[in-house]
Parts: C-alpha cells; sequence; structure tokens
C-alpha cells in the first residue's frame, strides 16, 4: 500500500531512496527486537552468558541509528520532500531514536539478567516479569508491524495497550517493596528486578511513541500528549 | 435476396408516382433502419447478457445470434470448470500444512495460504505488496534474504513470539519470483532440546556415582592385602572407569557446546604457540609417531575461546597420534591468507574410507577397519572439534586416502582472524 502512497514521484530514484530507509528502519527493528528478545530470555532461562553477548552487540544498532540518520540528512537536503515524504523522513527520524533507546534498555535488561541469574530464581516476582515482557514484546512487534504496514488503527491499538503495561510495572514495583520490607536482605536482588521491570516499562513507552509517529505518518496529526478519546477524535476514528 | 425483393417493390411503389429511383432509395434506406436496429439490439443483448433477452430477429440475425449465444455459452461453461479447479487448488493449498507465500522480484507478497497467515502471522488481504522482510523482521531471515543465497533453509522463532520455530525456504521459479516455504519445526526443535538436556543430565547424574567406584578401585588395588588373583581385573577395572569418566566428561562438554551461542570477540587466542605445545604434548606421549612437525605461518591469532580452540588443536592431534604408527610423521600448519586463517594437521595413518568421511564427526561413529580397542578414545573428538568449529564460526575440511594418511583443515573466516 505504501508503494501507492508514495509512488507519484517523477523520480523513480527518490522513490527507492524513501523505500530503502524504510526498510532500513525496520531491520533496525528487527535487530532491536531480536536483542530484546534475548535479553528477555537470558532472564527467563537464568543464562548469563547469552545476557552478556547481547550487551555487546548493542553497538550494531547504534551504527544503524546513524548511518540512517545520515541517511535521511541526505534526503531532507537533496530532495526537499514534502507532505507524505516529508512526515515519512521525520517519522523516520524519531522513530530510530526510540529504537537505539530501546536498544540500550535491552542492553540494560540483559546486563542485569547476568546478576540475577547468580542468585536462585523461579520466583512468583519472575513470572510476573516474564508476564510483563511477553506484554512489552508484543506491544514493541505490533509497533513495528504498524509501521511496516501504515497502519493508523493498529498503531492506536498500540497506544492504548500500553496503559495495561504501565499497571503491570506498578504492580511489580509494589509487590517488590513490600518484599523488600518483609525481608532486608532481599533489598539488592529485589531492587535489580524493579529495574528490569523499569526497562520493560520504558521500552513500553518507546514502542508506543513509534506507534504516534506512524499514526502522524498516515494521519499528519501530532498525538503526543493528548488524551486517548481525543486521539479518536483527532484522527476520526471510534 | 430479400433485400432485391424489397427494392425492387419499393421501385415498383416509386414507378407508380413515377419515382422509381427514390422508392428503391426509400426502401433502401429502410433496410438499413431495420439492420441498424438489429444491431443495436444485439449491442443491447451483449450488454446486459440476460438470455430472455435473447433477441430473435429475422433474415441473417437469427443464426448470427444463435453462434454468439453459443460461444458464449460455451465460454462460459469454460469459466466455470476454471473457477472450480482453481476453488479446488485455493483449497487444496490452503489445507497444506505448511505455509507458502508467493513473492514477486522485490520480495513483496503476492499471495499466501492459510498456514502461512497463521505462521507469519500474516493478513493474506492487507499485507499484498509488503515486503516479506519488513514484516518478517528477524535478522538471520533479513540476512537470508539479502545475502540471495536459497540453497540452504532459515531457522528463526515465529514473529509470533512464543515457543514456535519456523524454518524458511526460499524457492525461486519462473521469472524472478519467489516461492517462500515456511514450515512449522517447533517439534523437532523441542525434541532436540529434550536430547540434549536427556544428555546432560544423564551424564551429569552418571558422574557421582562413577566416581564412587573409581575411588574404592583405588583403594582396593593400593591395598597390599588383595589377593595377586585380583590384580589384573583391578587394573582393567580402573581403565576402564577412567575411559567412562573422559566419556561423561566428553559428553556433558559437547552438550554444553551444543547448546551454546557463538562465541565472543573479545578474546585474542595466540594459535602459534598453542601448536608448538601440542607438538611437544604429542612427542611426551609414550608412542609417537617419529615426526611431529609444525609449521607456524603466521603470527595471528583468532579471536575465541582459549579452552576451546585448544580441545579442537589437542583432538585432532591425539587423533593423528593414535592412528599413525610410530614410523609416520605428523604435521600441523597454521597460515593466514585473505579467505581467513587455516589450521591444518596432517598425517600419514591409516585414513578415512571415502565413503566414511562425511559420517566422522558423528558422535561414536567408528570405522570399521583398522581398530585396535586400546587405540579407541571416547568417540566424541571430532564432534567436540565440530562444534567448537560452529561456535567459532569455522569449518572443518577432510581430505583422506586410507593407508596414506588424513588431513584435517580448519577453516576459520577473516573477521575471526586477529592480525598482530
Amino acid at each position: 500500500m505504501e508503494t501507492e502512497k508514495f509512488s507519484h514521484h517523477i523520480s523513480r530514484r527518490f522513490n527507492e531512496e524513501l523505500e530503502h530507509v524504510r526498510s532500513e528502519v525496520l531491520r533496525m527493528g528487527g535487530m532491536v527486537q531480536q536483542h530484546l528478545d534475548v535479553a528477555i530470555q537470558a532472564i527467563v532461562a537464568a543464562d548469563s552468558e547469552l545476557g552478556l553477548r547481547i550487551a555487546a552487540e548493542d553497538h550494531r544498532v547504534n551504527r544503524m541509528e546513524v548511518a540512517i540518520d545520515e541517511e535521511c540528512t541526505r534526503i531532507l537536503a537533496t530532495r526537499s520532500p514534502t507532505a507524505a515524504d516529508l512526515r515519512l523522513v521525520i517519522a523516520v527520524i524519531k522513530t530510530i531514536t526510540d529504537l537505539e533507546r530501546i536498544g540500550d534498555e535491552a542492553q540494560k535488561i540483559a546486563t542485569l539478567a547476568s546478576r540475577l541469574t547468580v542468585d536462585a530464581h523461579a520466583d512468583d516476582e519472575h513470572r510476573q516479569v516474564q508476564v510483563m515482557a511477553g506484554q512489552v514484546q508484543e506491544m514493541l512487534r505490533n509497533a513495528l508491524d504498524a509501521f511496516s504496514r501504515v497502519d493508523a488503527e493498529d498503531a492506536l491499538a498500540v497506544v492504548e495497550g500500553d496503559r495495561l503495561v504501565d499497571e503491570q510495572y506498578d504492580m511489580i514495583a509494589r509487590r517488590c517493596i513490600t518484599l523488600m520490607m518483609e525481608d532486608p536482605r532481599s533489598i539488592r536482588r529485589f531492587l535489580d528486578v524493579t529495574w528490569v521491570a523499569r526497562a520493560l516499562e520504558r521500552i513500553g513507552d518507546h514502542a508506543k511513541n513509534i506507534s504516534e509517529y506512524v499514526i502522524y505518518l498516515v494521519h499528519g496529526k501530532d498525538i503526543r500528549h493528548v488524551g486517548i478519546d481525543a486521539v479518536k477524535e483527532k484522527i476520526g476514528l471510534g | 435476396m430479400r433485400l432485391a425483393m424489397l427494392l425492387v417493390a419499393g421501385a415498383l411503389a416509386g414507378w407508380l408516382y413515377d419515382q422509381a429511383l427514390l422508392g428503391a432509395f426509400l426502401a433502401a434506406l429502410a433496410c438499413l433502419g431495420w439492420q441498424l436496429f438489429n444491431l443495436f439490439r444485439l449491442d443491447a443483448w451483449l450488454h446486459t447478457g440476460r438470455l430472455e433477452a435473447f433477441p430473435d430477429g429475422s433474415g441473417v440475425w437469427p443464426p448470427v445470434f444463435a453462434r454468439i449465444e453459443y460461444m458464449r455459452e460455451k465460454a462460459r461453461r469454460r469459466r466455470r470448470r476454471w473457477r472450480q479447479l482453481l476453488r479446488e487448488l485455493r483449497v487444496s493449498a490452503g489445507a497444506f500444512p505448511d505455509g507458502g507465500v508467493l513473492l514477486n522480484a522485490r520480495f513483496e507478497i503476492v499471495n499466501c495460504n492459510t498456514a502461512a497467515e497463521r505462521l507469519l502471522s500474516l493478513k493474506k488481504l492487507r499485507d499484498r505488496g509488503q515486503r516479506i522482510d519488513n514484516l518478517l523482521r528477524h535478522p538471520d531471515f533479513v540476512a537470508y534474504v539479502s545475502a540471495g543465497d536459497f540453497s540452504r533453509s532459515v531457522e528463526l522463532p515465529a514473529p509470533a513470539g512464543g515457543d514456535t520455530w519456523i524454518s524458511c525456504f526460499m524457492i525461486p521459479y519462473g521469472l524472478e519470483q519467489r516461492l517462500l516455504l515456511v514450515r512449522d519445526i517447533t517439534g523437532t526443535v523441542r525434541l532436540e532440546r529434550t536430547r540434549r538436556d536427556f544428555v546432560a543430565n544423564a551424564s551429569h547424574e552418571l558422574r557421582t556415582p562413577l566416581t564412587v567406584i573409581a575411588g574404592y578401585l583405588d583403594a582396593l588395588a593400593d591395598d597390599p592385602g588383595a589377593p595377586d588373583a585380583w590384580q589384573a581385573p583391578l587394573a582393567e577395572m580402573r581403565s576402564q572407569s577412567v575411559r567412562m569418566t573422559h566419556l561423561l566428561d566428553d559428553l556433558l562438554e559437547l552438550s554444553r557446546l551444543e547448546s551454546a551461542a557463538p562465541c565472543g570477540l573479545d578474546q585474542v587466542v595466540d594459535i602459534g604457540a598453542m601448536l608448538q605445545r601440542a607438538r611437544s604434548e604429542a612427542l611426551a606421549l609414550p608412542e609417537h609417531p617419529r615426526v611431529v612437525e609444525a609449521t607456524i605461518g603466521s603470527t595471528a591469532g583468532l579471536f575465541g575461546n582459549q579452552v576451546e580452540l585448544h580441545s579442537v588443536v589437542s583432538n585432532l592431534v591425539s587423533n593423528a597420534v593414535r592412528y599413525t604408527p610410530s614410523e609416520g610423521s605428523i604435521s600441523i600448519s597454521w597460515n593466514v591468507d585473505a579467505t581467513g586463517g587455516h589450521l591444518a594437521v596432517a598425517d600419514t595413518g591409516i585414513g578415512i574410507a571415502d565413503e566414511d568421511i562425511p559420517r566422522v564427526t558423528e558422535r561414536f561413529f567408528r570405522t570399521d577397519r583398522g581398530r585396535l580397542r586400546q587405540a579407541a578414545g571416547t568417540g566424541l573428538g571430532l564432534a567436540i572439534v565440530k562444534h567448537c568449529l560452529r561456535r567459532h564460526d569455522g569449518e572443518l575440511e577432510i581430505h583422506s586416502s586410507p593407508g596414506k594418511g588424513s588431513t584435517f583443515i580448519c577453516h576459520f573466516p577473516p573477521h575471526r582472524v586477529a592480525l598482530t
């Protein structure tokens, strides 16, 4: 569908450039997704080696961000895009920043995993982190799918889904605080768990941001910091 | 005929009024009008295609109408047959347990079946025209698509998450078109994992009783009060328990190697020094070939794990020592060129038959001939070598001719070579 949307250019080369930058973003997204998967697996399977490996791989994501950024700057400078094309370039520039941050958070989780696994695991809060991780993974996947399909409705669903992740985070944080008060010796461990949950929550926020850029890309409306109902009204949904 | 009669009738009627030509002309005009009217009816009928509107007409028209109707009916029947065939094809494609996605030259989705929709979380109507690697973003798959080498398949977790694994295989066909076959391999992956876990657990559990047995055997052998008749069986039992310990160690090592991810790039291993050490170890063995030489053609090292690379070298060298008679020779070499690093161990031993070469890296694989029992190792050495190499992105190449000797070459890609 995007080929229809961006295909009115006289210069086919320009089209290809835009398509290329779009698939580069998704490639970077795929990499970040994999890093997140492995980081979460490191926590679930209590595998410290896995965690350390991802921590060492984050630089590849960073390199991609710089490369895509440069490409966008070049497009802006040489092609002076307008309307939908301009929105695409802007959405791309913003999306890669969020993707890079997600990569950083995944790296953080991986580092924490290598420390958490030293202790015994498979407690209740462990399972809760796992549930939350599943939600966040799905959010990120749906956000990138929405970007790929240029689908504002799917993107909106992701934005709405962020609330659940936030609730889950509050729940884990509350639990950890209770457990810490019960047994002060476990504070260090539960702090780590809280940090993992916090990182997951941040990833959820970044996924939400990416979805907002998709809505901006489709409708040309900035929906940041607006209530969900106002958003629906703004883009004529629901 | 009818036209001529009409014209004559017109001319006669005109002749009555002294206007024969005008009469004929009017008759021709009426005739033309009639034909035009019929043509118009034909056109309208072709447009609506309704059977009840089938025009009858007269003169030359009925056969024309009938023929057109006949052709249309035939076409309709053919179309119905095609549609039926297409529906059957689509239903059978949908019933196919493996997913299939049709892609065009730019890897954009043209069509896909139900299994593919399920395995890849696609929506047929919505995702038409999407690039497949935009939706299937796993880095391994993206690399597979961009490398363009479709002779192998690639395995990755399903995009929908969960514990599902899929295997993707791209088949080019026609003009720049591709069929992506997707298979659910969750069962296989799970089975493989169970097997690995079982081997690891069993080896681990067997180790403890074995330690106890070995301890008592040691104590018994050292006991001066033991009858002389026990000495031979005791010695045999001790050597067998040592062998069993080695076997379990190797099994554990192998299952660790299998489940671990590729080795990092942060440590540099000095291959030259390692080969020199392997040479002196070989010469220190009680029975060894007369000549053991090491040729270090490069000072470059390898990025990887010291312990694992050492086990590669020591397994290859001890194999060479084991199967080479004492008058033979062994040469170990290390070279680096543009294609990467090459570590070779060549011997002049008994060699391996051609048909056995692909199988020697299998666990517990034994060639039938030329086997002395005391020469036997654990049977896991080359399997360990293979898995260590895999973890270092390397490959094992084996050349051999029976009776003349074998050469084992480990190829490492350039990014693993640490130039100094």
